[in-house]
């Protein structure tokens, strides 16, 4: 498929300094010491800057969705729900629902790495519309104002789905503020991904084919075409609740002449690709770590890249699988169903991949390449059991149980947020300059990986048995199998914390890093740690292929 | 694009170019993105309708008696002076687009008030059919004026599709209005050809687009149904 | 759930949900199967990113040349040759959706009222309990349902199957249980406060027992009848019984029957036309008839509807003996 990569892989000289020296005077401060201030900081139009401020901003974010998550797993040890009232614990889950999804997992890597290395890795100066990305932080900020409001006034009890009738017409909590909130959000997604979209098109160096860009870079591509697609429909529909809400204008509400069905298809319309908006910025992460620490080119790169898009356009046609037993035709049952079971194939070959990448690699198994495994294992579970539930017959049974809870945290924790904790430690050099400590980066992947499967595995079998989701009243005999779970949701939390504590310690304390302290190929490590403010000393000019790790045989 | 054009006498010709931004190598590069930018913009817009399209001809296939019975209901040829009131428009807008490119900024200032002017006529046009709606007990979620069909579930359903279709087809339209006065101050201005003649060609592209979302909206909404 | 309703009260660990009906068995041999199938495609990945961790660490000395010659058919097969495997579990899944979509004729008939935050089920017999449902064995249950407010969903783990209740709509499940004893019910679907508390028990009997029950229960008055009395208040005999002044439709026999539409085409009357028209007689006009009913839109409660239907369900056909309800085409 591509040449043979032995000959090639030399940058131009004067680009890959394998030390930049920290001390010459000609050199141009980096982006982190240009100014100090806190206005040059909230006015910055610098991709990197904005990407470490959706850092600390979705950070934040996930300690409030991760106390609600602690609480409901705390409600659950009893059995009969006494240590909150019904209408607290329905608050608790739908606050954690919308925050962990809208305001962490949509947000996490996009914005995150997404704003600080895409541009890197494709040889920009800026993203193409760098006022427009800092309007897009803003506008995030927005709509999480209005959330943080709902959460202070005294919540909202839709669950993250917002299911009309109900959260039209019976609800009688602070609604329409969360759903303003999440309705402005959807627009600093879409911007992000109209930004991400152009400058991949448009502000590509010289030499940097379409098929010599990183994987990462193709899956933000991939992501940002479902936050131009998909967005724009979840907005009209949380509009549409609104109106009925607001103004009784009734489009789901049947006493006001509406249909409740129709929510839910232009919801999950959105919903069910947002997961792919979750996932496949994680795939992209691992197709970097993956043959950075095995040392060797990505497995298959081409089919990679395709898979991206190819899962991309697939998750526009499986929505209904998230209806099976409300009453909708069986014809399109079947449809859906058959459907969603091709989405394993893309997955699958990236699975596959992966593991090819390592056989004959050289394997360094520091912290981000632990999480890079822990993803891989927990996600072919996320996605298998997906296929359960893709399963008609299987469906009826499961559908609105723990086993969806599980399937579903499988993906976006195992999934997403592992691939972003893993994509934290392999950038963090480049973000700060400063190494982590490596022994307790390791310690927090491990206490992740038992935590997660002590929370979730449990779950699986709770929602087998038949208990529903968002219950804090379940009958006696699940109560072993709950203490379990919140037992490991303990462990989990441990593993959180730790890296929150050690990567701020080291923000003083660390290692200076050096420019490339993974040996890892990529323009974004060509560049000194952290990146100069516009990002190359020199424009880079690209005259080697992706990934073009040197095999040698019986390396050592 | 603008070759050799005999002058008219239409003033003096501008210079035309933009001023780059510092992260862009070409100028061409930045021309490019920008409208590249605009269309994945419209891109989002047009699914933000679709939705709303998609339900009203679902609704269509499904209930096609309670449909015809609202879309009798409608001001067909409001709508229809409406559609040509955009069209012409839309033509204006080229000329404003076409006139930029040759530099003749005065021509081009008066071709994007006449714009504005079709736009805000549409918009004036919209506000007085909703005030007939609302003189023909039209409005469903008005309860001090009981619904004219209210036997009929489906046709409100479509009714209230019609306000929120419409409302926010106007929210557009008023958007674009704001954007193009504001525009037009700043294009009158001396040098602005030489620095921004870009964005009359991107404004153009979201004007011809409000005006494409209406030529669905009125074939979807009031012709289909009749 | 605080002691006051008897029931399962074993508390180990449990495991593996109790099977109440054959459907339900068939249901866990699929997902069985679909496991094992699942450890033979992934185990052996798993195994083999731990070897090749260990075996291709850095610093050991290992056999790490390759050729960069790809077998394009090699990734073509694993890619494809599992996705065929699940194929036929998606096949097997489908399968039994299908029968779980088409309810034997002779099912007995259950209508289930769903409302925040409790159910109401009656029997053919005008039985009616609250968040309890008594049900025998060995003869096919069809549970008819809807919502008075918001999406419910009657969830019954037993036998591994559930439904959502719609507000304006009726849907169906259906079932042949075949192991008596007391097992559990529950909303599925999310429907606000006291949502956790929406369940209840669902009590399977051997026909002999269900009779005994039914007895208990008291309440003499069948559906159709008490929908027989409705029929007479709200004034519907008035125009819709045979020998009346007014030109209205006949009503005997309707249930099931194709109607002609003024538009042209025709729709099977089931539950779902019934309730429609009692609302809004305007909508779906039917051919050869003036339409002068009014409408009863918040004056027949959901309730109330259920029973008339049932009345109207229980008219013979002119000269027939019994009615099949037809397959339903609810709008």
């Amino acid at each position: 498929m591509s040449p043979s990569d032995l000959v090639l892989g030399r940058v131009s000289e004067g680009v890959r300094e394998p030390h930049p020296g920290r001390t010459t005077i000609d050199r141009e401060p980096d982006y982190l010491h240009d100014e100090h201030t806190l206005r040059s900081w909230l006015g910055s139009t610098d991709h990197k800057r904005i990407g470490i401020l959706y850092l600390l901003s979705i950070t934040f974010f996930f300690i409030i969705g991760a106390c609600a998550a602690g609480l409901i797993r705390l409600s659950l040890v009893v059995p009969n729900g006494q240590i909150f009232s019904n209408d607290t614990y329905n608050k608790l889950f739908t606050i954690h629902g919308v925050v962990m999804v809208w305001f962490f997992l949509i947000p996490s890597i996009p914005a995150t790495f997404g704003n600080f290395i895409m541009p890197i890795m494709i040889g920009a100066k800026d993203v193409a519309f760098p006022r427009l990305n800092r309007t897009s932080w803003y506008i995030f900020m927005t709509g999480a104002f209005f959330t943080l409001f709902t959460v202070v006034v005294g919540g909202v009890d839709t669950g993250w789905t917002f299911y009309a009738p109900f959260s039209t017409t019976f609800s009688n909590t602070w609604v329409v503020p969360a759903l303003i909130g999440v309705i402005v959000v959807g627009f600093s997604s879409i911007l992000t991904g109209l930004n991400f979209i152009v400058t991949i098109h448009t502000m590509r160096a010289p030499g940097m084919t379409w098929f010599r860009m990183p994987i990462f870079v193709w899956t933000m591509y991939a992501t940002s075409l479902i936050f131009l697609l998909a967005t724009p429909v979840i907005t009209i529909a949380l509009i549409l609740l609104v109106m009925e809400r607001a103004f009784h204008i009734g489009v789901f509400d049947p006493a006001l002449g509406g249909d409740p069905v129709l929510f839910e298809h232009l919801f999950w319309f959105y919903s069910h690709p947002a997961v792919y908006i979750m996932v496949l910025p994680g795939m992209g992460v691992i197709s970097e770590i993956v043959p950075a620490f095995a040392q060797k080119k990505l497995f298959g790169y081409r089919f990679v890249a395709y898979a991206s898009i190819g899962l991309a356009s697939l998750t526009f046609f499986v929505w209904g699988h998230h209806m099976f037993v409300n009453g909708e035709s069986e014809t399109s049952a079947v449809v859906f169903s058959v459907l969603s079971f091709a989405v394993a194939v893309p997955s699958a070959v990236k699975v596959y991949n992966w593991t090819a990448t390592i056989y004959k690699g050289s394997l360094k198994l520091d912290t981000p390449m632990l999480y890079a495994m822990g993803y891989i294992g927990l996600f072919v579970v996320g996605g298998l059991t997906g296929l359960f539930l893709a399963t008609l017959a299987v469906d009826e049974h499961v559908h609105d149980t723990y086993f969806v809870v599980a399937h579903f945290h499988y993906i976006m924790v195992g999934g997403t947020a592992l691939a972003f904790l893993g994509g934290l430690h392999y950038w963090w050099p480049k973000f700060t300059g400063r190494m982590y400590p490596e022994a307790l980066g390791r310690l927090s992947a491990f206490f992740i990986f038992i935590g997660f499967n002590t929370t979730f595995f449990p779950q699986f079998l709770l929602g087998y048995l038949g208990m529903p989701r968002r219950y804090h009243n379940y009958p006696p005999e699940f109560q072993l199998l709950n203490i379990l779970s919140s037992a490991g949701s303990v462990v989990l939390a441990l593993g959180y914390l730790f890296p929150m504590f050690y990567l701020t310690w080291s923000l003083r304390y660390g290692k200076r890093a050096p420019a490339n302290p993974w040996n890892a190929k990529g323009l974004e490590w060509t560049t000194s740690s952290p990146p100069p403010k516009h990002n190359f000393e020199t424009p880079p000019t690209v005259d080697f292929e992706p990934y073009d790790y040197i095999a040698r045989e019986d390396r050592v | 694009m603008s070759g050799t054009v005999a002058h008219l006498n239409t003033g003096p010709t501008a210079e035309v170019g933009l001023e780059r931004e510092e992260h862009f190598t070409t100028d061409g590069q930045q021309i490019h993105a920008a409208k590249f930018g605009l269309w994945c913009w419209l891109l989002t817009e047009l699914l933000l309708f679709a939705g709303l399209f998609l339900t009203a001809l679902v609704l269509r296939i499904m209930h096609p008696q309670a449909v015809t019975e609202v879309a009798k209901h409608l001001k067909f040829w409001i709508g229809a002076t409406n559609t040509a009131v955009l069209i012409v428009s839309s033509f204006t807008m080229s000329g404003a687009i076409e006139l930029s490119r040759l530099g003749w900024q005065r021509g081009m200032v008066r071709c994007m008030l006449a714009t504005a002017a079709l736009g805000s006529l549409f918009l004036v046009l919209k506000g007085y059919e909703y005030y007939e709606d609302w003189d023909e007990h039209m409005m469903p979620f008005l309860s001090s004026r009981p619904y004219v069909l209210t036997q009929d579930p489906s046709s409100r359903l479509f009714t209230d599709l019609y306000y929120i279709t419409t409302g926010l087809h106007g929210l557009h339209l008023l958007t674009g209005v704001s954007i193009l006065l504001v525009m037009t101050w700043m294009a009158s201005r001396p040098g602005f050809l030489g620095r921004r003649q870009n964005r009359i060609e991107i404004f153009g592209l979201y004007w011809h687009f409000i005006d494409l979302i209406w030529i669905i909206v009125f074939p979807v909404l009031y012709v289909l149904n009749r | 759930m605080n002691g006051q309703s008897p029931g399962p009260s074993d508390y180990p660990l449990l495991l593996w949900p109790q099977a109440a009906s054959a459907d339900a068995v068939q249901s866990d041999h699929l997902i069985w199967s679909f496991t094992l199938l699942t450890l033979v495609l992934t185990v052996p990945i798993f195994l083999s990113i731990a070897w090749f961790a260990f075996h291709f660490r850095a610093g050991k000395e290992a056999h790490r040349q390759y050729s960069d010659k790809r077998s394009r058919l090699l990734e073509v097969s694993w890619m494809l040759i599992p996705f065929l495997l699940t194929l036929g579990f998606f096949y097997w899944g489908a399968k039994l959706f299908d029968r779980h979509k088409h309810a034997p004729a002779n099912a007995l008939r259950i209508e289930a009222i769903g409302r925040q935050w409790m159910w109401k089920f009656q029997h053919p017999g005008g039985q009616a309990e609250i968040n309890d449902l008594h049900v025998p064995t060995g003869q096919p249950i069809l549970i008819n349902m809807i919502s008075q407010d918001v999406i419910h969903a009657l969830y019954l783990p037993a036998l591994r199957i559930q439904m959502e209740t719609l507000p304006g709509r009726y849907t169906q499940l259906w079932f042949k249980a075949d192991k008596p004893g007391v097992y559990r019910l529950y909303c599925s679907e999310y429907c606000g406060t006291d949502h956790s508390k929406m369940d209840g028990l669902l009590t399977i009997m051997t026909p002999t027992d269900y009779s005994n029950w039914l007895r208990r229960s008291g309440n003499s008055t069948s559906l159709a009848s008490q929908g027989k009395m409705l029929f007479s208040s709200y004034g519907c005999a008035g125009c819709h019984d045979q020998g009346s002044v007014v030109r209205a439709p006949s009503l005997a026999g309707l249930f099931g029957s194709p109607v002609p539409l003024e538009a042209g085409g025709t729709l099977i009357a089931g539950d779902g036309y019934i309730r429609d028209k009692i609302l809004y007689p305007d909508h779906n006009l039917i051919a050869g008839y003036k339409q002068v009913m009014p409408s009863f839109k918040g004056v027949v409660q959901e309730g109330d509807l259920v029973l008339l239907t049932a009345y109207i369900k229980s008219l013979p056909a002119p000269g027939a003996a019994g009615s099949t309800p037809g397959p339903e085409k609810t709008q």
